[in-house]
């Protein structure tokens, strides 16, 4: 059947639309031609697939040839089935009859005739000549017509239309068209029926031996070649791939041994999108195909019908895998190896395609021994980076060239022995040539020498004979170009890889296109294009390292770095030796990371033209405590430990190291960075640095970043860490840690200083203050207190301050021996002495976490004379005669940045308050002695100087009885003394009136400091506990010469009420003849007291009534009051301001309280008045 | 034989990678993962139109390369996992049974609680435990 190959070939390509027969029944061929062959090609038309699924073809190409043409008559039916798929796919039976009659007896039975052929697909146009206007001739066209459709339409399918010569409706072509591809569609059917079920029998018989791939192949192109014509490019592009499986089973298959490709000129080239390129003929032998050329025939049809699917992505696809499966299958051939050069653009020099893959050849003697592999030294990388060679390098092909030769038969060997390594060559060229054109891997065993080879070859004259082998096999002459030179070889390569990469890259490979960059990239280093090389590495070493491919990007990081430092670009280099730096350390070895370093370190060390801050978040990350944030108060400094870990390999110096904190709560980036103050020098691993953070304003702060400066480089790093080094994928890298390391609170009181005292202290002698003095969770070291006394206060400096624990639940601190015992923090208790200088006092370190007590001796000064109290004369004492100002000032925290400010107020007052009372109207006195301090006063002694006027009586020296002493007065209880006197009788009134008694107090007391008053601070040793308080009273005398007499009536009314009026009544009487007329006139003034609170004088509270001179003349006076309380309340009293009270008695004297009712329930409210 | 098993996390960054060759050929089998990543891609972009179930997760064969056959499998995290094979004739069968445990070992070294999610695995029973299915797939198909 092989012959049929030519045959098919021929018919294949003389044959490229389908055919439509014309069977031109009624000669009407010519009228009609013109408007059928307008519808082809078919617009539109629905065929069935291989999968009998319907699918829509566009402008199916076609052609109309009456069934008298020569090229549809002079077939053999034989050929026919064959080559089935160039018959008509449709015949058009094209009929006109204008006489009923003459349908039945001519047209019809030849019709019948022509029809009954099973094996064709028809359908009947008939013709109708009838003019419109010529109604006669167009009816009985109709009536013909329907006879027609009568006899050959059957239910299942309408095979008639009809089409007037004389303007044809549109519907006639849609009538037409569709029944032609219907046709079309039944015969493509039942053909692909036909090819598949001949291709199952052929296939069934593959494995026996009359199989034959060459009929098989026939078939199954015919097939596709069938789906192509009817433009189903997808079905044919299933038959080739299906052909492309069937045929790799059959030529792997053992048995006859055949050959691998054609030996003529040109045979070494590929074409591997030009399915024409080598007729099939030439390339099959013995019913088989060639593979080399054969292969690319497969391939060429499939990448045809790709483009033609407008899948030029997959032809890549396809192709790039076809070139890789292809060039292995190439180089088993030991045919050509040139398919290995892709993927080792780097190594060019040391690829295959002058080397050992031609190996087997014996070679002439070379006029010069090529030095391309022998100088191609491996290039020097930067950074003493030593990578195991990639498997196919010459050593490698070297030893395997030679494996291969010790399997190969030895036919030629001998020759190769002699002429490789004998000097004198035996043989010419030609001799040999015919040798080495026997390229197959097993020929015949020719033993013509039984000399052993076992030498191995050497690398070099491996390659002497691969390049021989290649210039005697390649014709192409630009592909000889190509390999005439290195140079020539390189541009061919940056081309073809250019190519591949841009296309990759246009299908969205990008991975794929990136490993070409690479390669580009390595050429452009070759060519010393460097700066277009650096881009294409940079492209590459973008994707690695946003994918985190470290493995890959540790491959080309270097070159870039290399190529980076030869242009100067500093910023890239570092970026690059820090990236180095920061992948995997198991991808490096330390010497080589260590050389990374030092290039770091060189290039920060040198005077850069550019210096631009390096970010070295990969290299150096940080991260805070594990411990809880430290915290800080307002305006406090602190130090805040921070652990860096350098992922440098050697210990790296620092000239500066800084960080920046950022505030969690602002976006305000505008913190200072803080320096460090140690640790100039980063270990690998981890670090632990210290920095002393300024004040900083309240808010918690997390860490922002670190910079810092190697040499004259600044760098920077946001690389957080949590407990470990970060890992180097940097889109996986930790965000900015939400915990903060910071935290600075809001301003509070971090101090408190109370008064220790709570009662008086005493005036005018040494007493101790003291000062309870709290820390609030912050400790008072260093803290110095300022206490500055105020006006009328001094502070004893000569005096230890003295400093102790404060038991807040003691109230004896210190005191007894007792107490001590008693008291859980006896051991923590402490006394310090400090002295004080300008008024401020050193808070010592014990006492800095501790309340502490902090007493100190002061001096209030009152140089007024105390007074003493006299029913005549009550004391008005205020309170704030007592009251002196003490301002503290408490400085302290690290920098003594935290002031504490407050003036406490303490009361001073005198040991005593006197007042006198006279007992007995027989001249002598008792003196009330209330001790006005919480403390007992033990009073020792007790002296009257009596103002003139006045004298005591007997022999007493103004004691009273001595046995009274020591007199112990308990806290503010009352003692009375007595002092007998008498008045001399003899002095001036305005003497008497003036003077003042002197009442002398010596006294002990025995006082806690820490209530009140207390015996005061001895200043010098001898100084007696004995106090003296001398008080100054007033002796008045008795009245003796009462002139008026003021009698209070009783109410007219029983009881008062509260709001009912009430008249108060007074007598006023004059009992004898004033002795000054002038102080006694005849008119008196006079004055009501009521507390306003109580009562409402309801009329004039004061006036001038007449009171003649004369003895015992009298008034009344009434004064109309309300009662505005009810209870028992003073009445009001009526006072005389201008007559002396020792002229005024009281007689009756009023009563002392009264009671006043509470209103009586009132219901008038309700009535009317 | 399966040379090389590698896991990519969803953003293509390799999670865990493991050859099993005896030759030095790492980074090719490094080159060849990463490059399948491609196809996995465009496959996961331009989804079939008769796509068959939406929770396919095996991708098939990716694509032959020189030596090599590289199969693909996406799990619903999109988490890839890749399978280089120098065998000729995998069955899709095969493929499908091997990385349907690969996915189980997986998922329990994920489930790891010290195991940063994202991160590469390290754990050393998740190595012994793939090395145990890539030797029985072996096996499986020689038997």
């Amino acid at each position: 059947m092989a012959n049929y190959l030519a045959q098919f070939q021929t018919i294949k390509s003389s044959c490229d639309r389908i055919v439509i027969a014309v069977e031109d029944v009624s000669d009407l061929w010519l009228n009609v031609k013109e408007s059928f062959e307008q519808r082809l090609p078919v617009k539109k038309a629905c065929l069935n697939n291989k999968a009998r699924n319907p699918v829509f073809v566009d402008n199916l190409p076609a052609e109309f040839i009456q069934t008298t043409d020569s090229r549809l008559r002079s077939r053999f039916p034989q050929d026919q089935y064959l080559f089935w798929f160039r018959e008509p796919y449709a015949t058009v039976v094209l009929v006109s009859c204008e006489d009923l009659d003459e349908f039945k007896t001519i047209l019809k039975p030849r019709l019948k005739l022509i029809v009954q052929n099973d094996e064709r697909e028809w359908f009947i146009v008939f013709v109708s000549k009838a003019h419109p206007s010529n109604d006669q001739a167009s009816k009985m066209a109709k009536k013909v017509y329907a006879r027609l459709e009568s006899d050959f339409n059957t239910r299942r399918r309408e095979r008639c239309c009809k089409f007037d010569l004389h303007g044809p409706d549109a519907e006639f072509w849609d009538d037409f068209d569709s029944k032609m591809v219907d046709c079309i569609r039944n015969t493509l059917d039942r053909r692909v029926q036909f090819y598949e079920e001949e291709i199952r029998r052929l296939s069934e018989q593959r494995f026996t031996p009359i199989w034959n791939f060459c009929n098989f192949f026939i078939l199954k192109e015919s097939l596709a070649f069938m789906f192509e014509m009817t433009n189903l490019h997808e079905d044919s592009l299933r038959e080739y791939d299906e052909l492309e499986l069937c045929y790799s089973e059959s030529v792997n298959s053992p048995g006859k041994h055949r050959e691998f490709g054609g030996l003529d000129t040109g045979d070494d080239q590929a074409a591997l999108l030009n399915p024409g390129c080598k007729a099939l003929t030439q390339i099959v032998q013995d019913d088989v195909f060639r593979e080399f050329e054969f292969r690319q025939y497969i391939f060429a049809c499939q990448s045809k019908f790709l483009f033609k699917l407008h899948r030029p992505i997959e032809v890549a696809a396809r192709g790039y895998a076809f070139v890789v499966s292809f060039s292995k299958t190439l180089a088993l051939q030991e045919f050509l190896r040139l398919a290995y050069l892709i993927g080792y653009g780097v190594e060019i020099e040391k690829s295959p395609v002058n080397s050992a893959s031609l190996s087997m050849l014996p070679w002439p003697k070379p006029a010069t021994w090529p030095s391309m592999i022998l100088q191609a030294k491996s290039r020097e990388k930067i950074f003493n980076i030593h990578r195991k060679p990639l498997p196919l390098e010459p050593s490698l092909l070297l030893r395997e060239a030679n494996r291969r030769r010790a399997f190969l038969s030895v036919g030629n060997l001998s020759e190769l022995y002699d002429s490789g390594l004998d000097a004198n060559s035996k043989h010419s060229p030609n001799k040999s040539a015919s040798n080495y054109m026997t390229r197959t891997m097993s020929g015949p065993v020719t033993s013509e020498s039984s000399l052993p080879v076992d030498r191995p070859m050497r690398l070099s004259e491996i390659h002497v004979a691969a390049e021989h082998a290649l210039k005697q096999t390649v014709s192409d002459p630009n592909f000889m170009t190509s390999l005439s030179s290195l140079e020539e070889f390189e541009k061919r390569y940056m081309e073809l890889t250019k190519g591949a990469a841009d296309n990759y890259h246009r299908s969205w490979w990008k991975r794929h296109g990136v490993v070409l960059d690479g390669e580009i990239a390595a050429l452009f280093f070759k060519h010393g294009n460097y700066d277009l090389a650096a881009k294409s590495y940079e492209k590459v070493c973008a994707l690695y390292s946003a994918e985190g491919w470290e493995e890959l990007l540790a491959d080309v990081l270097p070159d870039l770095a290399e190529c980076q430092k030869i242009l100067n670009d500093e910023a890239g280099y570092l970026t690059s030796c820090v990236k180095l730096l920061s992948l995997e350390s198991a991808l490096f070895s330390s010497k080589e990371r260590q050389a990374f370093q030092s290039e770091v370190v060189r290039l920060a060390h040198s005077e850069m033209k550019h210096p631009v801050p390096l970010d070295v978040s990969s290299l150096i990350t940080f991260a805070g405590n594990l411990a809880p944030p430290l915290e800080l108060c307002d305006g406090d400094p602190g130090t805040l430990s921070v652990a860096v870990w350098s992922a440098f390999p050697d210990d790296i110096t620092l000239e500066s190291l800084s960080l920046k904190l950022s505030a969690s709560s602002s976006v305000d980036e505008g913190l200072k960075a803080i320096k460090s103050s140690d640790a100039r020098v980063l270990v690998p691993g981890r670090n632990i640095i210290t920095f002393n953070i300024p004040p900083q304003k309240p808010g918690s702060y997390l860490l922002g970043a670190l910079t810092g400066q190697i040499g004259k480089l600044s760098f920077r790093s946001h690389g957080f860490s949590q407990d470990g080094p970060v890992d180097t994928d940097e889109f996986m890298s930790f965000e900015n840690p939400t915990r903060p390391v910071l935290k600075v609170r809001k301003p509070r009181a971090l101090v408190d200083i109370t008064p220790a005292v709570s009662s008086a202290l005493l005036m005018n002698e040494l007493q101790w203050i003291g000062l309870i003095v709290k820390p609030i969770d912050y400790s008072l070291k260093d803290g110095i207190l300022h206490i500055d006394a105020g006006a009328g206060l001094t502070i004893e400096e000569s005096q230890m301050i003295e400093i102790e624990t404060y038991g807040g639940d003691l109230e004896h601190v210190g005191c007894t021996d007792a107490s001590r015992t008693s008291s859980s923090s006896t051991d923590t208790r402490q006394v310090e002495k400090v002295p004080i200088e300008d008024g401020k006092i050193k808070i010592p370190d014990w006492a800095s976490d501790v309340t502490t007590l902090v007493w100190f001796p002061v001096r209030a000064i009152d140089d007024t004379v105390a007074r003493g109290a006299s029913p005549a004369s009550p004391q008005k004492q205020s309170i704030v005669d007592g009251m002196r100002m003490i301002a503290l000032k408490l400085e302290f925290g690290v920098f003594h940045n935290q002031v504490f400010e407050r003036t406490i107020a303490v009361h001073f007052t005198n040991p005593f308050h006197v007042s006198t009372r006279v007992v007995d109207k027989c001249n002598d006195g008792t003196l009330l002695l209330q001790s006005q301090v919480k403390a007992t006063v033990h009073v020792k002694d007790v002296w009257l100087d009596l103002q003139s006027g006045f004298e005591h009586t007997g022999k007493g020296d103004g004691r009273p009885t001595s046995n009274l002493f020591p007199l112990v007065i308990a806290p503010s209880s009352r003692a009375g003394i007595l002092f007998v006197i008498r008045l001399s009788g003899i002095g001036d009134l305005d003497e008497l009136e003036k003077a003042d008694s002197m009442l002398n107090i010596k006294y002990g007391i025995s006082g806690d400091r820490t209530t009140g008053a207390h015996s005061p601070v001895p200043v010098k040793p001898d100084d007696s506990e004995d106090l003296l308080f001398k008080i100054a009273v007033k002796l008045k005398r008795p009245v003796l010469d009462p002139c008026l007499a003021v009698g209070f009536l009783p109410f007219s009314t029983d009881c008062l009420r509260v709001g009912q009026l009430v008249n108060m009544r007074w007598r006023v009487e004059r009992l004898k003849n004033p002795e000054d007329a002038s102080l006694f006139a005849d008119e008196i003034l006079y004055q009501v007291d009521a507390n306003p609170q109580n009562w409402m004088v309801a009329g004039r509270k004061c006036g001038h009534v007449s009171l003649s001179n004369t003895q015992g003349s009298r008034i009344e006076i009434t004064v109309t009051c309300v009662p505005l309380v009810s209870g028992y309340v003073h009445p009001p009293q009526l006072g005389l301001p201008d007559v002396g009270e020792a002229n005024i008695s009281c007689n009756p004297a009023g009563p002392h309280l009264v009671c006043v009712l509470p209103p009586t329930l009132s219901t008038s409210y309700c009535v009317p008045a | 034989m399966i040379v090389c098993v590698a896991v990519v996390g969803h953003q293509n960054n390799p999670l865990y990678l493991q050859s099993f060759t005896e030759a030095d050929d790492a980074l090719k089998l490094h080159h060849v993962v990463h490059c399948s990543l491609d196809v996995i891609d465009e496959r996961v972009n331009n989804p079939k139109r008769n796509a068959p179930a939406l929770n396919e997760t095996f991708l098939g064969l990716l694509y032959p390369t020189e030596n090599y056959k590289v199969y693909g499998y996406l799990t619903n995290t999109k988490v890839k996992f890749i399978m280089v094979t120098t065998d000729l004739d995998v069955k899709d069968a095969d493929a499908r049974n091997f990385f349907r445990k690969f996915h189980a070992a997986y998922v329990d070294a994920v489930s790891n609680p010290f195991h940063v999610p994202g991160k590469k695995i390290a754990s050393r029973s998740f190595g012994a435990r793939v090395s145990t299915i890539v030797k029985s797939f072996g096996s499986g198909t020689t038997a």
